[in-house]
């Protein structure tokens, strides 16, 4: 709380992440499509990248291990991205929508 | 408050604005476009952090590569005009912000008590973020690269080969 300009203030980036963090919840609560549920999902991860830039470049300084970490987050949700792509395809093909309530079987039944 | 300022708290707004239309937006097209607005602002937020590298790389991979790739579920899952509504019940709609607001009030009182002082920012530059990468992590780095080339090959086999209507 000791900086003097605005942009040198954690709380705000701390508020601007966990604001993004309840959008998420949000979205991935209420969305009904699964297309609805992966940008929510998103938005999550932005918020734990911002999270960690904000406190390794405002609090600690002197090592890069935030930075990296968020560039894995970058990794990691572009190839969550590229398997949600291909299950949503599938469940379209499958069930001729992509509801997420509806989607109670995950095994194909016998008869 | 100076110019530097205003422009963060726009950018600040333009985020805000992108996340509650990407979850709140009755199209999911104008969801995707939210999700690009706070994407662009999250990356002038990196910049206001001395961060240009993550800015960018921010810019490239979420903006070019995770949006087109939710543009294309939305264009290969079927006509739009046949999609369900966005929109669920009110009740669930109320027992939904509940659960958002109260963790998150619970989540920033844990954070604003953990860290409670902010300085200077760093001087961090991408050479020391490369050196990073390739002294102390080289592990993980190349396990994330594996990591996309598993979850590639992966989605490939659930879309290609996969048997089609029941």
């Amino acid at each position: 709380m000791t900086g003097s300009l605005l942009y040198t203030n954690l709380n705000i980036y701390l508020f601007v992440a966990v604001f993004l963090l309840g959008a998420g919840i949000l979205g991935v609560i209420y969305r009904r499509t699964l297309v609805g549920m992966l940008v929510s999902l998103e938005l999550i991860m932005n918020g734990a990248g911002l999270n960690l830039v904000a406190i390794n470049s405002l609090l600690v300084g002197d090592n890069a291990y935030g930075f990296v970490f968020t560039l894995f987050i970058m990794g990691l949700a572009a190839a969550e991205a590229a398997v949600a792509l291909g299950i949503i395809i599938l469940i379209f093909r499958r069930y001729g929508h992509i509801e997420g309530a509806e989607l109670a079987e995950l095994k194909e039944l016998k008869d | 408050m100076n110019f530097a300022e205003l422009v963060f708290i726009a950018i600040i707004c333009f985020t805000a604005g992108g996340a509650l239309l990407a979850v709140l937006a009755r199209s999911i097209i104008h969801a995707m476009l939210g999700l690009v607005a706070t994407m662009f602002g999250i990356a002038g937020l990196y910049i206001y952090l001395n961060a240009p590298f993550i800015a960018m790389m921010q810019i490239l991979i979420y903006v070019g590569a995770v949006t087109i790739l939710i543009a294309f579920a939305i264009m290969l899952a079927g006509p739009i005009s046949k999609r369900p509504r966005e929109w669920t019940t009110r009740g669930k709609f109320a027992g939904a912000l509940g659960v958002s607001v109260v963790s998150t009030f619970i989540i920033y009182f844990f954070l604003r008590a953990a860290f409670t002082v902010s300085g200077q920012r760093s001087e961090i530059t991408t050479a020391e973020i490369g050196r990073v990468f390739f002294d102390k992590l080289i592990l993980p780095f190349e396990l994330i690269s594996l990591l996309i080339v598993v979850s590639i090959i992966g989605a490939i086999m659930l879309a290609l080969l996969s048997k089609g209507q029941k």
